[in-house]
Formats: structure tokens, C-alpha cells, sequence
């Protein structure tokens, strides 16, 4: 039984922890509380570098000092406290860079409201669980023999068929019905392949449609999509070893991952609105008139400058880019100033939840959408670093990963 | 016999010296208890539903962390129920139902703009004060009757 | 209606947590009892819980406190032998209140004048201060 620690405030009074129990469950992990006494409390600032006002924040990271003191209380932690609280915001990452700093145990951090549910927590409880429960496969860095791997996700569905550690196929196709659509993709990769399926040794599916479609395909390994793709990048990018910062800008939300040695050491999930996902791009280049593919090229031509824009929410977002195009701004800058928009709240939101380590990778079909990586290194001041294959990562991931499951 | 509400409204110190002198202390346990032991647990371990953050709106905007709204819908009914009112200084060691700050200036500034008798205090640290602490609350509560 | 309540004795009681125990075994009350460290824990019904404990204070008026509890004694939700350890949130502000006991035990059995209690030190207002250090300096 996987062991993971809660450190939180507030869950109990947002009606949510029952949810947490509940995906922790799902998951085949129990929650823990690491024993912690009244002096430990009181002495927090001693241990851990401050004392705030809120006793229960006092509490959880009296919980982390014993934990980094004691590493075998507890396999994986969460960190959670109320969205919106920014006493706990700090605290929240506070905990988290100190566990990540002092031990080896696997971080999620989290902001919650009374609406979150056991199903919004179930992909990362379930990767965090994967990163301890199977380190060993996670630690692949070799696809070998012939497999497959189906991403299916919530905009497209993206299959590749991998042989000795290349990739050899692609398919790609919009997700419409999930198990049709799954269909078609691995049609497609087994065909630009020249394989049969009979021939194909595994196959490993992740994504959204993952359960549906893996049961149904009688898949090998059925997967999270937060271990598969930052496997997926670390392997396109080259860069097992080491640290590494994985982004994925999906369809429907996005994922920022610190990985250590391909294997993610801790990661965000979320986005507020589709205003901050590949969906309001696809919006823009619809609304421009062109088509997505060429986007990040006009928007390389553009100044976000130019444009106010501030897709923070969808419908404002759309407001700003029909207003901007009614007076009269150039399609270029306003194909920019999306890019820059989506990029600048996962920068915002979700970059200040993980550790940003060199190198940066950039996956997903957004990743393809020049602009946006561009935009990303701007607010980053780094180098970001988009990969061959960087739309099938999950795909590739599962293929590596399933790979791993044919020996012994 | 006055309905007191005692900050914090955990205090075992403060419930205790209330009830003994003659009066009804108001805490926060009542109110767990009555979704604790309720026949339906929807959401352990206290039964606090997502409502309760709802509920809590009547105290706090929505844009105050959930946390705040699901305590202020089991310490809010209390203040409003209240006649009198005993504070002490926060003594830095509060947690559970008086584990968020901002919930506690909240309830405080509520309790404090309720405009009923109130009794301010700190925690005393030695034997002097701790006389003038019960001195106090007892000189306080023998008005109330 | 059911009601639980703490009992809970200053550490410089002579009444032990399970001397409660055996005056409540021994006693014409239905009620459940559970031992701690700190003291009892009783259950049953409100009016017979009430006058129950109005006689285990008379065992140490000042020394024997009381305090209401939301939850029933060792519920599962909240006992950390089935909640994955840990103590619940709520148990530190009773360690840290049990602390001060004594004190308040002693406040409550005293008699006659209360004492004077000398004003608590404020810091030193800036022109106080600015004196001290220019007379150190010359």
C-alpha cells in the first residue's frame, strides 16, 4: 500500500476530504499524517523558516519537517490548501520546494475549492503513485522490439508505432468518438509503419480516453498521461538524465512537470479556463482565418505588444481578439499576443507550482504552434526546447513504456 | 443565564470557566457535533459538505477560500446566537476548526461589531495572572445575570 | 439527544483519569466512558451527561475541567489509529490549554485579594532610545 502524506489546510472544512481519501483509494494508496507534537508546531520557524499565522499551516509544515527528517513515513506527499488563500499559497510552495530540496519523495501540490472532486485529483494521485510504484519502469530509457502507444486525448488522439527505439509511424486524427478515433489513429501509424497489428508486441494507452480505450484495444499498460508524456519528452529531447522541466499545453488543460532523471519529482495539473489551452488557439488561427498549422508562423511575424489581450477567460479572451481585429490591429500581432496570452498563465499559474530547471521542453500538438514556445522563453528568459515528435509524446511515452513490460 | 460566545471558540479554558459560573458557553463543537453525529454522513470525517462552503457565503464572498466559508457555517450561526462575548489575545497555537487566521479575524471582527457585552483578555503566563484572568471572567459573567 | 464531553484534570490533581473512570463504573449513570491521557471522555444522553459531570467536579471543584466534544469517543474519523496516524488538528489547542491548567486551578481555588499585576513592559519609544544611545556614545 502506497503511503501518501497530507499536508493541507482547509480540506476538511471545504466538505473535500472525502474526495481525497476517495481518489487516494482508486489509486490503491492510503492517506497518512505524520505524528508531529505541540512543540513541533511551536518551533516550526526553527526547523522549517517561518511560523505563519494559520495554526494548520503551522501544522503541515511541521508535517514536512518530519517527513524530510524521517523519510520512511510516508512514500508520495500532497500539498493542499484552499484556492484563493495567499497565506497558504506560500506555504503550499514553500513545503513543497522543502521536501523537494531535502528528500526524495514525490510532491503534488494543489489549490482546491469546495467543487473539487475525487475525479479532478484521480490523474495526479495516480501519477504520483506510478512514480513510486514503479520507479523501475519509469526509469526506461530504451524503447525495445515493436510496440505501440495510443494517446488518446481530449482534442486529437495520436498513436506511433515505436521499433528498437524508433519511432517508425504516426497517426493523428481528432478525437470524436474515443474508441473510433483511437482506431483510426493506430490504423494510421500500423500503415505509415507498413506493420500489421497481429506483429505489434504491445501496445500502451494514456490520455483521457485511456481506460475506455485500453480495455478495449486489450491493452498492456494503461497509464496517467503526467508519467507517460514527461517519459515521452525526456526521451525525444534526449534528456534522461538530469532535471528537466516538462509543459504540456493540451487541448483542455495543462501539465508543468519537474522531472529528475526521467522520472517527474513533482507536477501541476489544471488551468482556470480554456483560455489558457491549446482550445483558444485553435479559436484565433479559426477566427484570423487561417489554419492552425500556420499560426505560430504569422504569430513569429507579430508583437504582442500591439494587442491587448488577456484570454484569462475564454470569453473575454475572445472579446479581446474580435476587438482587436475591429480596430484594425494586424493578424500577426494578434496571433502573437494569443500565444503570449495562453503561454503568459501557465507561466503564472502553473510554472510558479514546480521547479523550473534547463532544460525546458515544450510537447504537445501546441508545442507545434511556433508562437507559443517563443512566447514561453520570453516570459522564461530560457531556452525552450521543442522536440521531434513533440504532438505524440504521449503516445511515444506509452510505447517506451510498454516496451518495458515485455521482459520478464 | 447569558448565551456566551468564547474566542477561541475551541477553548476548553474559556467553556469551562463560563459553564461552571452559571451560563451557556457557545462553541464550535456544537455545531460539529451536529453534522458528526447526523444520520446521513455524506463526508467524513466531519461531515462537512460542499454546502457548507455555500452556507458560509452568508459571512464571506465567494472569492474567499472555501476553507473560511466551511468553518464561518459552523462558527457564524454561534455569533449570531450570542449575548455576550469573551476574547482572548491569539495565543499562536490554534489549529482544526481555529486552524485558519483569516477565519479567526473574521469571527473576531464579528463578534466585536455584534455589539453585545464583551470581555477582552490574554492568556496569562503566571500565577499573578492567571488570578486576574478568572477574577476577571467571573466579575464578567456575575453582570450578565 | 447524545452529547460527549472531555474531562480533563490539571496535572497537579490529586484525582487521576482513572479514579473518573471508577466513580463513573460505580455509578448509577448509563454512559460510555473512555480513558485518555489527559483524562475521560464520557457519552450518553445530554441532561444525564450534565449532571454526571456536575458530580466528578465536586471530586476537585478547581482541578477538574470540562470540555464539549463534537465527535463521539474513539469514532473512527477521528481516531488516528484508523485515520492513517497523527493526532487530529483540534488535539494540540488541549495539550496547549492543559498546560495552563495548574495555573488556573490555583487562580480558581485561591481566596481573598487579587494581586496587582505589574503593567507588561512596552518597548521604548524612539526618543527614549535615541537618549540611551547618545548618552552610551559620549
Amino acid at each position: 500500500m502506497i503511503r501518501i502524506a497530507q499536508l493541507s489546510c482547509g480540506a476538511e472544512y471545504s466538505g473535500i476530504q472525502k474526495e481525497i481519501e476517495r481518489a487516494a483509494d482508486t489509486v490503491g494508496a492510503k492517506i497518512v499524517y505524520p505524528e508531529v507534537s505541540l512543540d513541533d508546531i511551536l518551533n516550526v520557524e526553527n526547523k522549517f523558516g517561518v511560523k505563519v499565522a494559520s495554526g494548520d499551516l503551522n501544522l503541515a509544515m511541521a508535517r514536512a519537517v518530519r517527513i524530510v527528517e524521517n523519510p520512511d513515513l510516508a512514500d508520495a506527499v500532497i500539498v493542499m490548501t484552499c484556492f484563493r488563500c495567499a497565506e497558504a499559497a506560500i506555504i503550499r510552495s514553500e513545503i513543497r520546494k522543502f521536501i523537494h530540496e531535502h528528500s526524495k519523495i514525490p510532491v503534488l501540490s494543489y489549490s482546491f475549492t469546495e467543487r473539487t472532486t475525487a475525479e479532478t485529483l484521480l490523474t495526479r494521485m495516480e501519477a504520483l503513485v506510478t512514480t513510486v510504484k514503479f520507479r523501475g519502469l519509469l526509469a526506461r530509457e530504451k524503447q525495445k522490439g515493436l510496440t505501440a502507444g495510443i494517446d488518446s486525448g481530449s482534442t486529437t488522439t495520436k498513436s506511433v508505432i515505436m521499433r528498437d527505439n524508433e519511432v517508425i509511424g504516426t497517426g493523428w486524427v481528432p478525437t470524436n468518438e474515443v474508441l473510433k478515433s483511437a482506431e483510426d489513429a493506430f490504423e494510421a501509424a500500423l500503415k505509415m509503419a507498413g506493420v500489421k497489428k497481429e506483429e505489434v508486441q504491445a501496445v500502451g494507452v494514456t490520455g483521457y480516453g485511456r481506460f475506455l480505450v485500453g480495455k478495449h484495444i486489450n491493452a498492456k499498460l494503461i497509464q496517467e498521461e503526467i508519467t507517460v508524456n514527461s517519459k515521452g519528452a525526456v526521451f525525444l529531447a534526449d534528456a534522461q538524465k538530469g532535471a528537466a522541466t516538462v509543459i504540456d499545453i493540451g487541448g483542455m488543460d495543462n501539465k508543468a512537470i519537474s522531472v529528475q532523471d526521467g522520472i517527474p519529482g513533482g507536477f501541476t495539473m489544471g488551468g482556470i479556463c480554456a483560455g489558457a489551452s491549446g482550445r483558444f488557439l485553435e479559436l484565433t488561427a479559426k477566427r484570423l482565418g487561417v489554419d492552425i498549422t500556420e499560426l505560430g508562423k504569422l504569430a513569429l511575424k507579430g508583437d504582442y505588444h500591439n494587442v491587448a489581450m488577456n484570454s484569462y477567460c475564454i470569453v473575454f479572451g475572445t472579446q479581446s481578439l474580435v476587438n482587436s481585429l475591429a480596430l484594425g490591429c494586424k493578424p500577426e500581432d494578434v496571433a502573437m499576443a494569443a500565444c503570449h496570452s495562453v503561454a503568459e498563465q501557465v507561466y503564472e499559474q502553473q510554472l510558479q507550482e514546480v521547479e523550473v530547471k534547463e532544460p525546458v521542453i515544450m510537447v504537445g500538438g501546441t508545442a507545434l504552434v511556433e508562437g507559443l514556445p517563443k512566447a514561453m522563453e520570453e516570459l522564461l528568459q530560457l531556452k525552450v526546447r521543442v522536440p521531434k515528435y513533440a504532438q505524440y509524446i504521449g503516445a511515444v511515452g506509452a510505447a517506451l513504456l510498454v516496451s518495458g513490460l515485455l521482459e520478464g | 443565564m447569558a448565551k456566551v460566545i468564547v474566542y477561541p471558540p475551541t477553548s476548553m479554558i474559556l467553556s469551562d470557566l463560563v459553564e461552571r459560573m452559571g451560563h451557556k458557553a457557545l462553541v464550535v463543537s456544537e455545531s460539529v457535533r451536529k453534522l458528526a453525529t447526523a444520520n446521513d454522513i455524506q463526508s467524513p470525517p466531519l461531515n462537512v459538505t460542499p454546502e457548507e462552503p455555500k452556507k458560509g457565503l452568508r459571512y464571506a464572498a465567494v472569492d474567499v477560500p472555501s476553507g473560511v466559508r466551511g468553518r464561518m457555517a459552523l462558527i457564524g450561526p454561534l455569533i449570531e446566537e450570542a449575548e455576550a462575548a469573551i476574547v482572548v489575545e491569539d495565543p499562536g497555537w490554534l489549529t482544526g476548526c481555529a486552524g485558519c487566521n483569516r477565519t479567526n479575524e473574521l469571527v473576531r471582527l464579528l463578534i466585536r461589531t455584534k455589539g453585545v457585552p464583551l470581555l477582552d483578555l490574554a492568556y496569562p503566563t503566571d500565577d499573578a495572572e492567571a488570578r486576574v484572568f478568572v477574577q476577571k471572567i467571573k466579575t464578567f459573567l456575575e453582570a450578565l445575570k | 439527544m447524545r452529547i460527549t464531553k472531555y474531562v480533563i484534570t490539571s496535572s497537579e490533581s490529586d484525582i487521576l483519569p482513572s479514579d473518573i473512570a471508577m466513580k463513573i463504573y460505580g455509578s448509577k449513570y448509563d454512559v460510555n466512558v473512555k480513558e485518555t491521557c489527559f483524562g475521560v471522555v464520557v457519552n450518553g444522553e445530554e441532561e444525564v451527561i450534565n449532571a454526571l459531570i456536575e458530580e466528578i467536579r465536586s471530586l476537585d471543584p478547581a482541578g477538574i475541567f470540562i470540555k464539549d466534544r463534537g465527535f463521539p469517543p474513539g469514532d473512527p474519523r477521528r481516531c488516528r489509529g484508523r485515520r492513517g496516524g497523527g493526532a487530529r488538528p483540534g488535539f494540540y489547542m488541549i495539550e496547549a490549554e492543559a498546560k495552563m491548567l495548574p495555573m488556573i486551578s490555583r487562580a480558581l481555588a485561591a481566596t481573598g485579594e487579587v494581586p496587582a499585576v505589574p503593567e507588561k513592559k512596552k518597548p521604548l519609544m524612539p526618543n527614549k532610545l535615541e537618549d540611551i544611545i547618545k548618552e552610551g556614545l559620549i
